[in-house]
């Protein structure tokens, strides 16, 4: 007797009494039919994925790879940016069974996505296509040089591409640009804007002064915040002519007038209606006016010195008016206005605008001043590595102090150190080993990467 | 001392390992932490390697040093550290180290290096002189040991009880078993147990998994088919031929005693050590490590347990080779070994693989031995990896197991080109194990 693998399900399933069958029987059966279908079970047809490119770039070395491996298995994980940024330099690829990880984080944390169109090479591009969850790497420059990127090749290459024919000849980018302006999808418009900010010129105001049309806020945004460092520009004289009803001497000090209203001028010119929960609105439109005003026409208008305006005396208003100068120093890049307001309030995003040894010059005044903080602790993550020896050495000195009286502060203070102090000092610093040891690995890292 | 007896018998130069395959040694993640931690070359004096051995001194929180000093042959591992973990964070470090190339080739070992190696030496000899002892008398002497034939009554009524209730089972349908299945198949593992059947028991265990899937009426009514055909197979020992009788004692739970393993005859190969996993079962850590004979061609498993975060076999190493002779426990398609005697190391390489297509009848093979084999080691050439199959060139393709996922990192190793593949075989559905890419480097999977 002969019965099916359904039938014996099915007789199994509502019991063999009730099908009048020998339940031993059907055990036995279904072993044989179990039995025989594992043996049985032949190949199926699959259609192999096509192979990946070839690499262009060459693998790097055993070493870095096994460094990068300890990385992603959690060891020294706040250096991996370093590494990424190390391995792209000097134009090597990852070993390919370490892609997924790195791609799995590039998933969650878009700061390390602008170098992994490069380290993963032709293999990354293969596997992006196989997980949606990798997808974003298609919009990363790859790094592949070919005559037709700007045509056909991902955002990632054809901004790489913008931004180099910007370096070689400003106009002839802005022009290259315009031509095929309305096609860009939004998230390009908005990249490509960016671009022009190196080799800024008067010649871009009429293009940037179109964008500010924009159907996408974040072109308009990009668009003004250009045009706020060009003073002949339309936009700079329109701020100019607000801001001047705005903020006024009052005796020896100044006297700040918030905007009544905001309106569709205001708007178009970058100048957001709606404030963050919390601001006043008056006070949010005096602020972003202020910010967007070209910072050389205060020294005009109030006829005091950036050093003299900074400390005037304002009544109402004083908080908001000092955060307008601090985004106009740092949007309008401007290091004079920059030191001037540091020195009356030591913001991180200042330092930026003030060249790296001297930020690391300026930190090391406020650290060997003042008591470490969180504020301070803030601070100090915007100072670009590497720091220079006189921070170095007021941060050593102060974790020195602080470990017995406050841990917290100084095991925050010690990684900050470990990322950012010169790697050529780990021999220095054995009184802190967990310093040393984060310096040493650096070190060994960026002799594997030279 | 003689220092040329324990140290300058080298046979062969060992390939230095990869971090990977240093950190598969490790018996837990905590360990591979610790371990990456003493790597520093900093961390290490007085360090040195010879063709086989690497040794140094490890700074630690004492006055005085600790020594670590591994014998890559096998591998084994020496400490002076007080660590109950196995091998230590020190002699992991030290491989860590030897591997990214930090310890200086050549050096004159020091004095307490060369003394281990020595005692080593001559305890491997008095171990090799006990296993060559008459071993087939000893098993005979451990078999017929009181308490066995009780074992066996136990046994016959636990099968028989468990062949019952499958009957009574089908008999009345298994439509509720979603509903009472995990509570029954407690009891009746826990009287299995009792029984002293603790392979049967452990069939039982696992049969809650099959109701988590679609088709589970199916998947449930096979695995009942398949315990019930032990349990006939027990009660009908008698009438079955040798290798399957064995087959049957084992799945059903006898202990077998190592004398008894090394009682047969032993099979020397240079055996390539394909790959392995560690998996939580208990409270024990159960590792398996698969082989493949390169002259034979024949494949092994080589099982070992200990409690979670303690000593497991960490003497083969995926990717290496060695040359030894195993001895298999007993059954019709016999794949569990231990080693029974190690002959040193041999050149690793990329182990020779067969054809996809023909997988299919090696497992028929396999099962025509033993129709319960859930497991076989397959090292797979021209393999092209696809996200939910292995696949070749002319488009054949074995499934991979559902509950692996999509092996990325095959996939990245592989990028759409035929690469080597070792891989477990299970009814379900296959999972990579090791794959070695172009260059002939070694990834665990």
């Amino acid at each position: 007797m002969s019965t099916s693998w359904e039938d014996l399900v099915s007789t199994a399933l509502v019991g063999a009494d009730r099908r009048s069958a020998s339940p031993g029987e059907v055990l036995e059966q279904a072993a044989v039919e179990v039995v025989r279908a594992r043996a049985g079970r032949r190949t199926h047809t699959s259609r192999p994925p096509a192979p990946a490119m070839e690499e262009t770039r060459p693998l790097a070395s055993r070493a870095a790879g096994d460094r990068l491996a300890r990385m992603l298995g959690g060891e020294q994980a706040r250096l991996l940016p370093e590494w990424l940024e190390a391995a792209a330099a000097v134009g090597v690829r990852v070993p390919a069974q370490l892609i997924p990880g790195l791609l799995d984080l590039g998933a969650r944390d878009r700061s390390i996505r602008s170098h992994l169109g490069a380290l993963s090479g032709a293999r990354g591009r293969w596997l992006a296509e196989l997980n949606s969850s990798w997808q974003y790497l298609l919009a990363e420059a790859a790094g592949v040089p070919s005559g037709d990127v700007w045509e056909f090749g991902t955002s990632g290459d054809r901004r790489a591409y913008l931004t180099a024919s910007r370096a070689a000849d400003p106009g002839q980018a802005r022009e290259l640009l315009e031509q095929g302006w309305d096609k860009e999808t939004p998230e390009d418009r908005a990249a490509f804007v960016l671009v022009l900010s190196d080799g800024l010129g008067m010649d871009d105001e009429p293009f940037l002064e179109a964008a500010l049309d924009d159907r996408r806020r974040e072109v308009r945004q990009a668009a003004a915040d250009l045009l706020t460092r060009l003073p002949e520009s339309r936009l700079a004289r329109r701020m100019t002519e607000r801001s001047a009803r705005l903020l006024v001497v009052d005796g020896g000090g100044l006297r700040a007038e918030p905007p009544k209203a905001c309106d569709s001028t205001m708007e178009r010119d970058g100048v957001r209606p709606r404030p963050p929960a919390g601001t006043a609105q008056r006070g949010w439109w005096l602020q972003q006016v202020i910010a967007r005003t070209p910072l050389a026409f205060w020294t005009v208008h109030l006829g005091r010195s950036p050093e003299d305006v900074v400390r005037s005396k304002i009544g109402d208003w004083a908080r908001e008016v000092a955060m307008g100068w601090t985004r106009a120093a740092i949007l309008q890049h401007d290091p004079r206005w920059a030191r001037a307001l540091f020195e009356v309030e030591p913001l991180t995003d200042l330092l930026a605008v003030l060249p790296p040894e001297e930020q690391s010059a300026r930190a090391a005044e406020l650290v060997a001043r003042h008591p470490v903080d969180g504020q301070m602790i803030m601070m100090l993550g915007g100072v670009a590595r590497p720091w220079g020896p006189r921070l170095a050495k007021a941060v050593l000195k102060k974790i020195v102090e602080m470990s017995g009286t406050q841990p917290w502060n100084a095991g925050e203070l010690i990684r900050l150190a470990g990322e950012r102090l010169d790697p050529a000092m780990h021999g220095h610093v054995q009184e802190i080993p967990e310093l040393a040891a984060t310096l040493r690995f650096r070190h060994d890292m960026s002799k594997e990467l030279s | 001392m003689d220092l040329s007896a324990g140290v300058a018998s080298v046979r062969r130069v060992i390939e230095r390992w990869s971090r990977d395959q240093v950190l598969s040694l490790a018996p837990d993640a905590a360990s591979q932490k610790a371990a990456a931690g003493v790597s520093a070359p900093g961390k290490w004096s007085g360090s040195g390697a010879l063709p086989d051995v690497v040794w140094g001194e490890c700074k630690g929180s004492g006055a005085t040093p600790y020594r670590a000093c591994v014998d890559l042959s096998e591998p084994a591992y020496k400490c002076s550290c007080p660590s109950r973990k196995f091998p230590c964070k020190h002699a992991l470090g030290l491989l860590l180290l030897w591997a990214s190339d930090g310890v200086p080739d050549g050096g004159e070992p020091a004095g307490w290096v060369a003394e281990w190696l020595e005692q080593r030496r001559s305890r491997a000899e008095k171990q090799e002189k006990r296993d060559r002892q008459e071993p087939s008398e000893r098993a005979k002497a451990a078999r017929s040991s009181g308490g066995s034939a009780q074992r066996e009554t136990r046994v016959t009524a636990g099968l028989s009880e468990l062949e019952r209730w499958l009957t009574d089972q089908i008999a009345q349908g298994i439509a509720g078993a979603r509903q009472t299945g995990l509570a029954d198949w407690d009891e009746l593992g826990r009287r299995l147990v009792d029984a002293q059947a603790p392979g049967v028991a452990g069939s039982v265990s696992r049969l809650s998994r099959v109701l988590r899937e679609e088709d589970w009426p199916g998947l449930l009514l096979g695995e009942y088919a398949l315990i019930h055909l032990l349990a006939v197979a027990h009660r009908r020992t008698a009438e079955l031929p040798a290798g399957l009788a064995e087959t049957v004692r084992s799945r059903v739970g006898f202990p077998i005693t190592r004398e008894d393993v090394l009682a047969t005859p032993w099979v020397r190969d240079e055996w390539d050590v394909i790959g392995g996993r560690d998996e939580e079962q208990d409270r024990l850590v159960a590792r398996r490590i698969w082989l493949q004979g390169r002259a034979t061609g024949r494949v092994a498993l080589v099982l070992s347990f200990a409690p979670i975060g303690q000593a497991l076999d960490a003497s083969l190493v995926t990717g290496t080779a060695v040359d030894a002779s195993l001895a298999y426990y007993p059954g019709a398609s016999p794949l569990r070994a231990v080693v029974a005697e190690r002959h040193g190391p041999a050149a690793s390489g990329r182990p020779a693989g067969t054809e996809l297509s023909q997988v299919p009848g090696r497992i028929a093979g396999v099962l025509t031995g033993d129709p319960w084999a859930d497991s076989w080691p397959v090292v797979l050439e021209g393999v092209i990896p696809a996200t939910g199959s292995l696949a070749d060139e002319e488009g054949n393709g074995l499934p991979l197991h559902p509950e692996g996922g999509v092996p990325w990192r095959l996939l990245a190793v592989s990028g759409g080109r035929p690469v080597t593949v070792a891989a477990e075989w299970t009814p379900r559905g296959s999972r990579p194990l090791t794959v070695w890419d172009e260059e002939g480097q070694v990834v665990r999977l």
